[in-house]
């Protein structure tokens, strides 16, 4: 491989400062000499990067369009204050809704609020108090900030908008620096898979219930413990009566649904005590080790097939079995039996352990050859590489296909806004057929196909990140108990 | 002058008809043999010395042992010894000994060898052993038997080549045939995926079922889609699928491996009516669709741990990234 050069000095300090910027770089002062920064990546934001569209649309989902916007501009700047991202964001709703009306920057201030108090978005570091002594300072924040708003200014924001500036200047609170809170998004992220696991289940209603009940206890615990703490059934009847979106059905089934919620096999909820009606908590370590499982079920059905779905499952819920065992319960012709243990037991999925029968000195000793599924370590590790290994793949092909077809691409974007800025200028339609003819059908057609290949690929790497997520998270949980 | 007296003698009743007719000489063997089979008949349990005692004393015991011994080596009757008293017992044998006459005693042991095994089955290598007769003298023997149509062999399902002996009239064990899976000692894995899939589809029915009621509550709902094993073995029994009659057995090992392959699930509860636990069933969802990796090339490529960005597998140019794009 060629060597990297990275060329001037000041271009790396550059770099350095906008991944600083962005969170995806942190530093601090080195160990051996304090007077030298040492700078580290943040793996997990660089790996969010992926994840911006599905933040958006959660965000969309959940309050609105101004919060969505509110959280495009953050994302976008990196890390910025709450008036610049205001500010900034009226700009743009301002440019969407075509100059016609100027948008109230103090509902957009009441949205911040709402995203500051649901967490997620959080307060920087700031500088220590004693930071202008030391070479490399080091940056503070307390417990209690972390999602407090300062107050803000809004009359000067108003102004600057209706007179059309593009930068906000000075402000008050411009000490006071916002970035997107990953964890919460994370937290958001499992909670989409665990209502959707719920309404599998049982039903939709139940989905509504358990989507309620995730809320609660997300206020009531910490966030990084394994397990919730305990929410009473008197609670969550009084959170579902007072929840203006109660559909009719939860409300007069409530208690049966509950029911049906812990008794699962699914762990989704479980009861922990009787008091006040019962005691109910979730276990994320149990809950995604057996939505681990059932990813791994699935990538081993469509790998392998039914039949070596069923000695997997079997193995794993036995925990250990022979080879004869094994063909015996499954009901599977043992020529077969043993093609697909072989396969499972190369990819990873089974392992072996030797157990020496008898104490012969003489004699060749026989010795018992079980099959186990070692989940943790092996098999949702193997899981977790590959993929990674898929995402990637769609990544580089993306890529490929773009710059393949780069200079296509360019002139068909150019045209597009050509003809664009033409039509607004009242341009004649036949002149603008005229033009967009310079661009042949078949390369037209060669665009289409293109921008559909391009967005089934981000639709795949959206779908290898859920896999991602749910096996990440066990092997978070798992290692936590 | 005396006169000779006449004493006059009464006749006396003799209680003993049998015996007043003389002590042994009288009496033939054959008579003696026939009340010795109508006593052992009398008392099924058997006859002891004691019993013969009190019914022919006058008979010499001599005579009594020759004529039993004669019967033994008959075959119609057996000598058994009392665990407490020690004494010697003797009793009819229940088969018909016509079966064995022209037998000899070489064939008598491997019968009996035979006969202790039961429904098993017993291996040629093991009589060898228990008979202590050598290979060629057995297997003619065998050959004999099997020729009378008194025992036969049956093939193990355990091991193919593998033959073990026994009579002819018994049903041999499910452990050697295998069981309502094996026909010819061959695994019938389409019975058993048609068997499969049938159980299944009875429990999506009820599960769809008890969703067609869904104001009563979600609890009802769940309540309402289980099914007991002995209901879903009624159900298959009715559709008349197999021509034998499965038991309730066979329908939990299918059952099983549903419970296996993820897509019902048992809880085992006590019903009022029978004892112990029963076995019901239901379908379950599975908690993901599918996982999200599996949708893409990447997922299921047979060949993924060759991709690289070098080399002959890239994703740049790979097949089945083509075939999934178009």
């Amino acid at each position: 491989m060629p060597p990297f050069t990275l060329g001037h000095f000041s271009q790396v300090k550059k770099a350095l400062a906008v991944m600083i910027q962005h969170n995806l770089v942190k530093f601090e002062a080195s160990e051996r000499n304090n007077n030298i920064a040492e700078y580290s990546i943040i793996h997990h934001n660089v790996y969010c990067l992926l994840r911006y569209p599905k933040y958006l649309y959660m965000i969309k989902r959940i309050y609105g369009t101004s919060e969505e916007i509110l959280l495009e501009i953050l994302l976008n700047l990196g890390q910025a204050s709450a008036s610049n991202v205001i500010f900034q964001s009226a700009n743009r709703l301002k440019e969407a809704n075509d100059d016609s009306e100027i948008s109230d920057p103090s509902a957009l201030h009441q949205s911040f609020l709402k995203l500051a108090q649901d967490n997620f978005i959080i307060r920087c570091p700031k500088l220590a108090d004693n930071a202008s002594m030391q070479k490399v300072p080091t940056l503070v924040v307390e417990e209690k900030e972390k999602f407090t708003v300062p107050h803000l200014e809004i009359g000067p924001i108003a102004k600057l908008l209706k007179e059309n500036a593009t930068q906000l200047g000075e402000h008050s609170d411009s000490e006071v620096i916002w970035r997107v809170n990953h964890e919460r998004f994370d937290v958001e992220l499992r909670n989409v898979i665990l209502v959707n696991a719920a309404a599998r289940r049982v039903d939709s209603t139940a989905g509504e219930l358990y989507h309620l009940i995730l809320k609660l206890w997300r206020e009531c615990s910490n966030p990084d413990s394994p397990t919730t703490n305990a929410l009473s059934f008197n609670v969550i009847k009084d959170a579902v009566r007072k929840n203006e979106g109660s559909s009719p059905v939860l409300l007069e089934h409530f208690e049966q649904y509950l029911r049906v919620l812990y008794e699962d096999t699914s762990s989704l909820i479980t009861k922990v005590g009787d008091a006040g009606g019962g005691q109910f908590i979730l276990n994320y370590s149990i809950v995604f080790e057996n939505l681990a499982c059932a990813t791994l079920d699935s990538i081993v059905l469509e790998r392998f097939g039914s039949k070596a779905l069923r000695l997997f499952r079997l193995t794993r819920i036995q925990k250990f079995m022979e080879q004869d065992q094994m063909q015996n319960i499954a009901m599977i012709p043992a020529k077969e039996a043993k093609m697909f243990t072989y396969k499972l037991l190369e990819h990873n999925f089974l392992q072996i352990k030797e157990l020496k029968k008898g104490t012969s000195n003489f004699a060749p000793v026989k010795s018992f050859i079980l099959f186990h599924v070692d989940l943790p370590q092996q098999v949702a590790r193997t899981a977790l590489e590959a993929s990674y290994k898929g995402l990637f793949n769609a990544m580089v092909r993306q890529m490929h296909d773009l710059t393949d077809n780069k200079r296509l691409l360019d002139k068909h974007a150019r045209l597009e806004t050509l003809l664009e800025s033409l039509r607004g200028e009242g341009l004649p339609e036949d002149e603008l057929a005229y033009l967009s003819d310079s661009m042949t059908a078949a390369e037209k057609s060669l665009v289409a196909r293109i921008h559909s290949m391009n967005d089934h690929l981000t639709l795949g790497q959206t779908q290898a990140d859920d896999t991602i997520l749910i096996l990440e998270s066990y092997l978070k949980f798992s290692s936590m108990t | 002058m005396a006169a000779p007296v006449v004493i006059k003698k009464e006749k006396v009743d003799d209680p003993r008809p049998s015996a007043s007719a003389d002590a042994g000489e009288g009496q033939t063997e054959a008579e003696i043999e026939r009340r010795m089979i109508e006593l052992m008949g009398e008392f099924p349990k058997g006859i002891n010395d004691k019993i013969l005692e009190t019914d022919m004393p006058n008979v010499d015991k001599k005579i009594k042992v020759a004529i039993l011994n004669r019967l033994l080596s008959q075959e119609k009757v057996n000598i058994f010894r009392a665990a407490v008293t020690k004494e010697l017992f003797w009793c009819l044998k229940q088969q018909p000994t016509s079966k064995l006459k022209g037998v000899d005693s070489e064939e008598k042991i491997v019968m009996r060898i035979i006969e202790e095994a039961g429904n098993k089955g017993i291996w040629n290598r093991d009589i060898r052993t228990k008979s202590s007769l050598n290979q060629t003298t057995l297997n003619k023997i065998l050959k004999a038997l099997e020729g009378k149509k008194l025992i036969k062999s049956v093939s193990s399902v355990s091991a193919a080549k593998k033959k073990v002996y026994m009579l002819f009239n018994l049903q041999p064990d499910r452990s050697v045939t295998g069981g309502s899976w094996y026909s010819d000692n061959e695994f019938e894995s389409e019975l058993v995926d048609v068997l499969n899939q049938q159980c299944y589809r009875i429990l999506q029915q009820k599960a769809e079922g008890a969703k067609q009621k869904p104001l009563e509550g979600p609890l009802i709902v769940r309540n309402a889609s289980f099914l007991s094993s002995k209901e879903i073995c009624q159900i298959i029994s009715d559709l008349k699928i197999v021509k034998f009659n499965l038991t309730v057995e066979d329908i939990e090992t299918i059952l099983d491996t549903l419970v296996y392959d993820g897509k019902i699930e048992m809880s085992a509860t006590t019903d009022g009516y029978s004892d112990g636990q029963v076995k019901t069933y239901r379908t379950v969802e599975k908690l993901l669709s599918s996982a999200g990796i599996v949708r893409i090339p990447c997922g299921v490529c047979p060949v993924i741990k060759m991709c690289g960005t070098v080399g002959a597998v890239q994703p740049k140019n790979c097949v089945y990234y083509d075939q999934w794009l178009d």
